[in-house]
């Protein structure tokens, strides 16, 4: 199946829910201020981290009209910090869990369809990365290769391309077992070209389904490693970094006499989180056949 | 009835394996990843000592051997919990980690003692008001705790406590009590340790300033389990017996607790198991940074203070060896309760 003939499929079905209505509002905002949050951040060299040349007359002030969500330690406004901040979050959980999806999708496959050691060996490799805590990676990384994206990143799809290359080698394990793939074999086609057109366009829609529902899950582990201090350096544009900045570099008083400095960059996060996950609870359930039934009613 | 002594042999020995392997997988890391690994081992050392320190670490880490010497070596090192000093703390690595793990173990056993009843308890509310309000209101609700980050509710907990209550739940316990008390940690288990001394304040400070962090962790596993139990519930009430439960006349209650809940028993280990290892690292996450208490969150950020490669190393295998050996252990137990598992 094309992705737009399934995306107009899933909007056709799903769009009279209320819960799926308010995830689509929600992803939609976020994914517009992050491609607009520059343009209408109303400071935004102080988005990306610069401090103003009047810091000091403006450190720590509460919300008001001129600064909508209050100013941080070094003056800076956190309106235009958080808006700016959109960019990376929707990067971070879009580049980690596409990576992660593509790596495992193909090494899960390639175990379901090269049988005997081939198998096995990917296998070990799918159970011994899924053990592995991103956090500890991250920490590894940040202190042999320094901060940056590309730590965050890293570090996670170390974590999580297992749990797709698992998902991925069941639902292959019982195409491969199919008849059309055995004559696919039969008439000679060449794995390069089964595996791409008779298994993995059959394993798509559920990887993809999974995948949705993981954006969420990994903007929340992004943002907890930048809150440890493991991934952007401190300035950047990043809600788990303007939270460490505020709890972390300056003590717990600050936070609880500046409250605005957690409060708003932490429901960004919640409230992308959760437009991700309301999108793909329906999505989910359109899947599982089982959970599609109707309950009937003879309890 | 006895688990077959085959699926356990072959499940604990997969896991000796993936154990093993990550031990060579940190070995490689260390390895691999820019910079002399002696350098790293040694903690990028600075001053008059580097030199020495870092010769030191080489005949430690065995540079000078062929590679397959080195990584049978540094296995060795790691089964027996020889690992050298930890560079930030100066005493043996596995104490430092075993200390701290302790104590981030004695937050979530708490935490998951109260949210695996509620998360079920929402369940399999939810999935018998099937399709009222209450049962959509649960549904989001668990939409909601799942996809709330840990440590910005542990912060505006800690916030509420402070403004409502007056009170800053910071820290394990007391430590002006602890002296006044002759409080002495025996297991590291606070609350199990002032428990078994009959030492009731330090117990109540202990599980007062326990109980806000342990909220904090609380929101995924009742969400998950909230999920996870409705549907489950809902797929066992559509089973035969159920309506041939129902057709004999058995009261809803009854066929609840003796069919529908003792069903659902084995998955619900599995996805807490599961959960469980999340749960830790939400833990490590919110427990320093928010609340100030030791564990291995504080271990965390104190290896990375000082580059601590060692304790760093430790706690990527320590923290898969404790992963992979749950989940070890949920599989032999659901296998033992679930007879379908075993063929």
């Amino acid at each position: 199946m094309t992705l737009p003939s399934l995306y107009s499929r899933i909007m056709r079905r799903n769009l009279r829910r209320t819960r799926f209505k308010i995830g689509v509002a929600l992803t939609t905002i976020i994914v517009i201020l992050s491609i607009i949050a520059p343009l209408i951040a109303p400071y935004p060299s102080e988005g990306y981290g610069y401090v103003p040349a009047n810091a000091s007359e403006r450190k720590l002030l509460p919300p008001s009209t001129q600064f909508p969500f209050g100013t941080d330690a070094l003056g800076r406004d956190l309106f235009s910090r958080v808006l700016t901040g959109t960019r990376t979050a929707v990067i971070q959980a879009v580049s980690v869990i596409l990576i992660s999806l593509l790596v495992g999708m193909i090494i899960g496959v390639c175990a379901a369809y090269f049988k005997g050691l081939i198998e096995v060996t990917l296998n070990y490799f799918t159970e011994l990365f899924m053990a592995v805590p991103s956090i500890v990676i991250a920490l590894f990384l940040r202190l042999t290769i320094g901060q940056g994206l590309h730590v965050v990143i890293i570090s996670l799809v170390i974590a999580w391309w297992a749990w797709y290359s698992r998902i991925a080698y069941v639902y292959a394990k019982s195409i491969v077992e199919l008849e059309y793939v055995t004559l696919a074999k039969l008439s000679g086609l060449s794995a390069l070209k089964i595996i791409p057109r008779h298994v993995i366009r059959n394993i798509f829609q559920a990887l993809t389904v999974q995948a949705i529902s993981d954006l969420g899950s990994a903007l929340l582990e992004a943002s907890a490693i930048n809150f440890m201090g493991l991934g952007l350096p401190p300035g950047s544009p990043e809600w788990g970094v303007i939270l460490y900045e505020a709890i972390t570099e300056r003590g717990i008083e600050a936070f609880l006499f500046s409250p605005w400095l957690v409060v708003f960059p932490g429901l960004f996060i919640f409230m992308t989180t959760l437009g991700f996950s309301l999108i793909a609870d329906p999505l989910r359930e359109d899947l599982d056949p089982r959970l599609r039934r109707r309950w009937k009613l003879w309890f | 009835m006895p688990v077959s002594l085959n699926y356990i042999f072959k499940r604990t020995m997969l896991s000796i394996l993936v154990i093993l392997g990550v031990i060579v997988f940190s070995y490689l890391l260390l390895m691999l990843t820019p910079g002399d690994p002696a350098v790293k081992w040694a903690g990028n050392p600075r001053g008059p000592g580097a030199v020495k320190a870092i010769e030191l670490a080489r005949v430690e880490l065995g540079l000078d051997k062929p590679l397959y010497v080195q990584i049978a070596n540094f296995i060795y090192n790691f089964l027996t919990g020889n690992l050298g000093l930890s560079i930030a703390y100066k005493i043996p690595v596995s104490q430092v980690v075993i200390s701290g793990f302790t104590a981030t173990l004695e937050l979530i056993l708490f935490t998951y003692l109260f949210s695996i009843p509620l998360g079920v308890w929402l369940g399999l509310y939810s999935a018998i008001k099937r399709g009222s309000r209450i049962d959509s209101f649960i549904q989001s609700l668990s939409i909601v705790l799942a996809s709330t980050p840990t440590f910005w509710l542990g912060s505006l907990i800690l916030l509420a406590s402070n403004t409502f209550t007056g009170f800053l739940p910071y820290g394990r316990v007391s430590s002006k009590l602890v002296l006044s008390t002759g409080f002495t940690p025996i297991t590291g288990f606070y609350l199990l340790d002032s428990l078994i001394q009959g030492n009731i304040p330090v117990f109540i400070d202990a599980l007062v300033r326990i109980i806000p962090p342990a909220l904090a962790i609380s929101v995924y596993p009742i969400g998950v389990l909230a999920r996870v139990t409705r549907t489950l519930i809902a797929e066992a009430l559509l089973e035969d017996y159920v309506r041939a439960a129902v057709a004999w006349g058995i009261k809803r209650e009854t066929i609840i607790r003796q069919f529908v809940l003792r069903s659902i028993i084995p998955p619900v280990i599995q996805i807490s198991g599961l959960s469980f290892v999340y749960s830790l690292v939400d833990a490590m996450v919110v427990e320093t940074v928010v609340f100030g208490r030791e564990g291995l969150g504080s271990i965390l950020l104190d290896s990375l203070h000082k580059a601590d490669f060692r304790v760093t190393l430790a706690l990527a295998v320590y923290l898969t060896a404790f992963y992979i050996i749950v989940n070890t252990l949920v599989d032999i137990v659901q296998a033992t309760i679930d007879p379908r598992i075993r063929l």
